[in-house]
């Protein structure tokens, strides 16, 4: 690297750049270092000659004696047949749970109300009490233009208060 | 160095005949190349042991692919970029900086023989924070800066080990001592 050139491009910042750098490149190794290596390299040999390589499954003798293409082939089957085994296991499963479990279950459809399971199992609050018969209805329509009003003898259930519409309002209606 | 030769013989005496010449080989390769690949590996590991497992690890890769020796055109730029790629796996396995600087290794990088030893401390001290700074860069041009800090590899070589050109290596560093000049200002580092 020039770093001269670099130096005068770039400011007085880059001679702490080079010192710093500096003692990165003249960092030496503690003495040895090659003797330590070669010591571990003498090892990793003597290791690696001692130790078998390690070869592929179809590369052992058992496959080389039958043959690549055959031992796939059975690797193939031997595969298909335990998919095979897992699918219908795994049917015949769910089919003995389905069988035991038939009779515990809460009927599809209410007779008569034509509800589904799960109305079934949370049926809707019972209806209000009817109406008593002749009395008029809840509102009557205003005979002229106005708001409607409401009934003073409204059908309405027991229990449920209907205001009376104010005296203003009724005369303004009526105006 | 007789030392040396007796530990070259005795790791070659046991080896097969077909193994001779390859381990006479990498054995001229830890001669040639040991201390410019620990420089390579203490420029990021900081780290005079680890720099040193780094290189070891580097010859033992290649002793288990020795197969390949007569294939390598430039036995520098190959064993650069080993020692390079151990070093930041191991670096990313870390996931943190250079654990502390290590001082001891400053005062063996610095010529301490005419300096005073609270001088060599407090300069290693700026050194290491400005190294600190150079860990902030981009990767690109850190690791080019960094390589370049190495005096026995050559722009085209630091070029073939990060697989780029000369030119982008040259406009790397560029940009790395720029950008670096700029954190030492705000930083307020004495230059």
């Amino acid at each position: 690297m020039n770093s001269e050139k670099m130096n005068d491009a770039m400011g007085p910042g880059q001679a702490a750049i080079d010192a710093a750098l500096r003692s990165i490149s003249s960092a030496t190794p503690s003495s040895g270092l090659e003797g330590r290596i070669l010591t571990r390299l003498a090892a990793e040999r003597t290791r690696m000659e001692t130790t078998p390589p390690r070869r592929p499954l179809f590369a052992r003798p058992l496959f080389s004696r039958v043959g690549v293409f055959p031992a796939r082939a059975l690797g193939l089957m031997t595969a298909c047949l335990l998919g095979f085994v897992v699918v219908a296991g795994s049917v015949s499963h769910s089919r003995h749970i389905k069988s035991g479990q038939g009779s515990a279950q809460p009927p599809l459809v209410l007779a008569g109300q034509g509800i589904g399971a799960a109305s079934a199992v949370h049926p809707a609050a019972p209806a209000s009490a009817p109406v008593p018969a002749g009395q008029p209805g809840r509102s009557a329509r205003p005979s002229s233009p106005g708001r409607a009003r409401i009934a003073p003898h409204a059908r309405k259930a027991p229990g449920v208060a209907v205001p009376s519409p104010p005296s203003s309002h009724r005369s303004d209606s009526q105006n | 160095m007789s030392c040396f030769e007796g530990q070259l013989a005795s790791w070659v005496a046991p080896a097969r005949e077909e193994t001779v010449d390859t381990t006479r080989t990498i054995a001229a390769l830890v001669a040639e190349y040991s201390t410019a690949l620990y420089r390579v590996a203490f420029s990021v590991t900081r780290n005079a042991a680890e720099a040193e497992d780094a290189v070891q690890e580097t010859f033992l890769r290649v002793l288990r692919h020795e197969s390949r020796l007569g294939e390598i055109r430039d036995y520098r730029v190959w064993l650069v970029r080993i020692v390079w790629n151990i070093v930041l796996d191991k670096k990313r396995r870390a996931k943190t900086r250079p654990e502390g600087e290590d001082i001891a290794d400053h005062a063996r990088a610095l010529p301490s023989a005419d300096r005073a030893a609270v001088d060599t401390v407090i300069s290693s001290q700026e050194h290491g924070r400005i190294l600190e700074l150079i860990d902030r860069l981009p990767a690109r041009e850190r690791e080019a800066l960094l390589l370049s800090a190495v005096e026995e590899l050559t722009t085209a070589e630091i070029a073939a080990a990060l697989g780029t050109t000369e030119s982008s290596i040259r406009s790397r560093i560029f940009r790395a001592r720029k950008e670096l000049a700029l954190l030492l200002d705000k930083e307020g580092i004495p230059r």
